[in-house]
């Protein structure tokens, strides 16, 4: 491996925001996909909640990623050939997939919120709602949820697809583990959602807080066979704020105490009063441990 | 048929003639990187500049295409001493990470084989950069759009050979057709081997679907910062999809465990009812 690969000079705060808040939505869009195939009228509230946060937080991205670019004004290069305007699509650059997969998943998260919209009688504009309905939403949804999957796992396999020593020597983990991340901090702003909108108190609770355990359990296997993989390269996560964020922020904040949390809450559950509380504190150190872990790997390969 | 350059760097001396013919050639700026404007003094001054080696550019960047690499070599004791040079630029890989990873179809190759960044087409989404196993690739932030050696495009398709082959004094840089150049490589390692250089080879033949711009060294390519073995990254694209899909699907077993409760269908069937 070569040490003299340069370095993107990717902004921290545009593309691990992106990686981290694309993240989310993917995770939030798949984990209601899911729980509305799988799980029936039970989880109802969960995939209605996924459906309604994906959106908002979706559209929250494209401004970063254009943000970073050198020529902002060519973003649409990505998707049209400068001359000609034919659709370009390279099979062999995740960057070029990963813009028409993350262009299929917003259409069809903007779907999925309008259906909410119109099926909870939020927005009635009844010529609309007839011509919808027609359209099956378990369709639509698999779609979106397949591309959810690769918005939220491309970011990842983008790092490892390159000569820079700790992203390649990652290989082939690091889209995994973000697929992972994805579920488990989408599974937390479900969480902070539905609290907000108080619709905790609902049969299916049980089954989403099992999957919040697995998810969370399926990102540490991830997160230590990553650091295992990278062996000397994994250096720059050893040391300094990287090492203070990927350990600290992710490993045991975003993942370690929200496991053990999610373990005693339901067995202290009737004795205390102040469980609900608690459960909100861990969705919040589980989104700040998603957010860390995406800007330690970015990070971890930019430096010298 | 592809055009390329041999680099033989046993007859190089070090001159940077080459650095300074394709700087004018092509018509590059200093490098910001190496200038700090002095308010005081109202003129750049030099910054960041080496200071232990006649290496005055450290690695390519976006204004510098061409690095020649000054490599000194003690014996234990010190008795014995060799001064190694190299004068490096892009090597036009048959099968160049930059190229593969570019999204937006800027990075072509042309009819003679080289690879070249269409200014007018990219972004600076900056994924050639990494995705580059040489570390050759650099942002201007002059442009916003990246930069490398074009392997003086303009010049070869007009007849001409490339810049730094023709500044070149001793004939360490020879540019041509890459099977000839192949053909006049091999005798000059057959010579230099001959000669008691048992370390001396070529590198460039098998590395990244070969190199059009390729190297005699008297030492292992590490010593002159090369990597010795070459993964072009997108050949580890198939397995990290695949693990990544894996990923996914793995996640998607724990929804289906964890909503799809024992018996929850036949209640919902009978609250439906």
């Amino acid at each position: 491996m070569n040490p003299e690969v340069h370095i993107p000079g990717w902004e921290w705060y545009y593309v691990a925001m992106y990686f981290f808040i694309g993240g989310v939505s993917a995770g939030a869009y798949f984990i209601g996909t899911l729980a509305e195939l799988f799980g029936g009228e039970r989880h109802r509230e969960i995939s209605s909640t996924g459906f309604y946060i994906a959106f908002p937080l979706i559209l929250l991205t494209p401004p970063l990623l254009i943000a970073d670019l050198g020529r902002p004004g060519r973003f649409w290069y990505l998707f049209f050939r400068a001359k000609g305007g034919f659709p370009f699509l390279n099979f062999q650059s995740p960057l070029s997939v990963g813009s028409w997969a993350l262009l299929l998943f917003g259409a069809m998260a903007f779907l999925s919120f309008l259906d909410n919209l119109v099926s909870e009688k939020k927005l009635q504009f009844a010529p609309f709602a007839k011509a919808y309905s027609r359209i099956p939403r378990k369709w639509y949804a698999v779609v979106g949820s397949t591309a959810g999957f690769f918005v939220a796992g491309y970011t990842g396999v983008l790092l490892n697809v390159t000569a820079r020593p700790i992203w390649a020597a990652t290989d082939p983990l690091v889209g995994a583990l973000f697929i992972a991340s994805g579920a488990s901090t989408g599974a937390a702003a479900i969480y902070l959602a539905m609290s907000w909108r108080k619709k905790l108190a609902y049969p299916g609770l049980s089954g989403f807080e099992l999957f919040e355990s697995l998810s969370k359990i399926i990102e540490l296997i991830l997160a230590v066979g990553v650091v295992v993989l990278a062996g000397r390269y994994a250096a720059p996560l050893m040391r300094g704020t990287i090492a203070v964020m990927f350990w600290g922020g992710t490993v045991l904040l975003g993942i370690l105490i929200p496991l053990a949390a999610g373990w005693y809450i339901p067995r202290a559950a009737g004795r205390r009063t102040s469980l609900a509380n608690l459960a909100t504190v861990m969705a919040i150190l589980v989104l700040l441990g998603g957010a860390l872990l995406r800007i330690s790997l970015l990070q971890a390969g930019q430096v010298q | 048929m592809p055009k390329g350059m041999f680099v033989d760097t046993s007859i190089c001396t070090g001159c940077k003639a080459c650095q300074v013919a394709c700087k004018e050639w092509n018509a590059l700026p200093h490098e910001p990187g190496h200038f700090r404007y002095d308010l005081v003094e109202k003129r750049p001054i030099a910054v960041n500049f080496t200071g232990d080696s006649y290496d005055n550019t450290g690695a390519m960047s976006a204004t510098d295409w061409r690095h020649v690499r000054f490599i000194e070599q003690f014996s234990e004791d010190r008795s014995r001493a060799r001064w190694l040079f190299s004068s490096d630029s892009c090597k036009h890989c048959n099968d160049a990470g930059c190229l593969n990873a570019c999204p937006t179809g800027a990075i072509v190759r042309t009819d003679l084989g080289n690879v070249f960044i269409r200014q007018e087409v990219c972004i600076g989404c900056k994924y050639c950069i990494p995705s580059c196993p040489f570390g050759v690739i650099s942002l201007s932030e002059a442009t916003g759009t990246v930069h490398k050696c074009t392997l003086c495009n303009d010049r070869i398709h007009n007849g001409l050979g490339t810049a730094c082959a023709k500044a070149c004094p001793t004939g360490s840089i020879s540019f041509g057709e890459v099977a000839e150049l192949r053909k006049g490589a091999d005798k000059r390692l057959a010579q230099l081997k001959g000669l008691g250089y048992g370390e001396a080879n070529i590198y460039g033949y098998k590395e990244a679907g070969g190199l059009n711009v390729f190297y005699l060294f008297l030492d292992r390519p590490q010593v002159y910062g090369q990597p010795e073995t070459v993964m072009v990254p997108q050949q580890r694209l198939p397995v990290s999809s695949a693990v990544t899909i894996a990923g996914a699907l793995a996640l998607g077993g724990a929804a289906l465990v964890s909503f799809r409760e024992r018996g929850s269908r036949e209640k919902d069937e009978e609250v439906k009812k």
